[in-house]
């Protein structure tokens, strides 16, 4: 009997890796479809609204990565034990989500110049604000980014700022060591150790 | 005892209406901070990111208008009956907000030409491709964005739609008419409309 999950998206990590970690942490098996480029156009109206990743279960269709990570989160007790935490969770991976969507003219940018210039307006700017205020939030949590504790914030962190990191070319948690440990942390986990080594890309 | 609620933003509806509407609709009593534009330099250093609004609960302070918005309408019967339906309101708000990003983008962009790009894409292919998604999808449920009731995603759209009325004019909406039943819909809401008529004017 095939998956009851099916996660479609491209042969990267993007967008749907923290879903892909929340699947292999629960022990969750799913259809981990992954749609070339070349293909897309043909997929892309089959879609909600025309983007990837999108989550398919019982005949039922969702797109948004955060919304499945979300929803996944609470099936493989990553969430918060009460509406009070789930906000903490969630206003921590909105906060996230704000700095990857400040980052996406930076990223998006063709002109390499430019792109240099933008880069270094971001370190200041972007990381410079946002990266000390993290790092202080995973000293105040015991080594994770909210609760004390593991939670689908620190799968958000580990995977988006990952691919941050490799859009940009070059390592931008330098000086946050608290930061860095997160990510380690949640790569280290046997599961996500075990999903690293047998993913396609 | 119900908490004590203090919700802080400007002087105006931006991210923090469809919050306001959730209080409204379930008729908790909360206190409405609006900081002016001459405050804010000193309170933003007091936010926890910087940014607003913020909702502070029983004295703990907590960002991001969406997750607040989420947080709330648990509380109050408004994210749906089950896990899928809370899924479905994630959804279709964190899409609006898609459509509401690549506006920001084209309001952000400071090259002349390229503006007029963006705007002719936004007016062409952005924005009918979104509302005739949601046209289609509220249509075919009922009115609902979700479910079978109202939830925190009715509202969110309905001051969206609020918002594209003022920047596109009245008559905007005429070819949406699911949306426009749905703006019509929730501002007819007795409590929506109550607060609607006493609450400051203001320019967004």
């Amino acid at each position: 009997m095939p998956p009851s999950y099916k996660l479609t998206y491209f042969d990267l990590q993007g967008l749907a890796e923290m879903c892909r970690y929340l699947f292999s942490y629960g022990g969750i098996e799913f259809e981990d479809v992954r749609i070339k480029r070349e293909d897309w156009p043909q997929h892309k109206d089959k879609t909600p609204f025309g983007v990837l990743p999108i989550l398919e279960h019982n005949g039922k269709v969702a797109g948004q990565s955060i919304a499945i990570a979300r929803y996944l989160a609470k099936k493989v007790k990553l969430g918060g034990n009460n509406d009070w935490e789930d906000l903490e969770i969630d206003a921590i991976v909105d906060t996230m989500n704000d700095i990857k969507l400040k980052l996406t003219p930076m990223l998006m940018e063709q002109d390499a110049a430019k792109k240099k210039v933008v880069l270094e307006a971001a370190k200041k700017d972007i990381f410079g604000f946002y990266f000390p205020r993290l790092e202080a939030m995973v000293e105040k949590n015991k080594g994770y980014l909210v609760l004390g504790r593991l939670t689908w914030a620190d799968f958000y962190f580990a995977t988006i700022f990952t691919v941050c990191e490799s859009m940009i070319g070059e390592e931008i948690l330098a000086g946050y060591p608290n930061l860095k440990e997160v990510r380690e942390k949640v790569n280290g986990l046997p599961a996500i150790k075990k999903w690293i080594e047998i993913r396609p890309n | 005892m119900s908490p004590h609620y203090k919700l802080i933003y400007f002087n105006a509806r931006g991210r923090a209406e469809h919050i306001r509407f959730i209080f409204a609709y379930a008729g908790v009593e909360y206190e409405d901070e609006r900081i002016s534009r001459e405050k804010w330099p000193e309170v933003k250093k007091r936010m926890p990111f910087g940014m607003l609004p913020v909702l502070e609960i029983d004295g703990k302070a907590v960002a991001q208008s969406n997750a607040v918005a989420r947080y709330l309408a648990r509380q109050y019967g408004l994210a749906g009956r089950n896990e899928w339906e809370a899924l479905q309101c994630d959804v279709l708000v964190d899409t609006l907000g898609d459509l509401k990003q690549v506006l920001a983008q084209f309001r952000m962009e400071q090259d002349p030409i390229k503006k007029e790009e963006k705007k002719a894409r936004l007016m062409r292919e952005t924005i009918p491709f979104y509302l005739s998604k949601f046209e289609k999808m509220l249509s075919e449920n009922n009115g609902f964005s979700v479910g079978s009731d109202i939830t925190w995603c009715d509202f969110v759209f309905a001051v969206s739609l609020e918002n594209f009325e003022h920047i596109f004019g009245k008559a905007a909406l005429d070819q949406y008419p699911a949306l426009k039943a749905l703006k019509i819909k929730v501002y007819n809401i007795p409590s929506i409309s109550a607060w609607v008529g006493k609450r400051p004017t203001t320019e967004s």
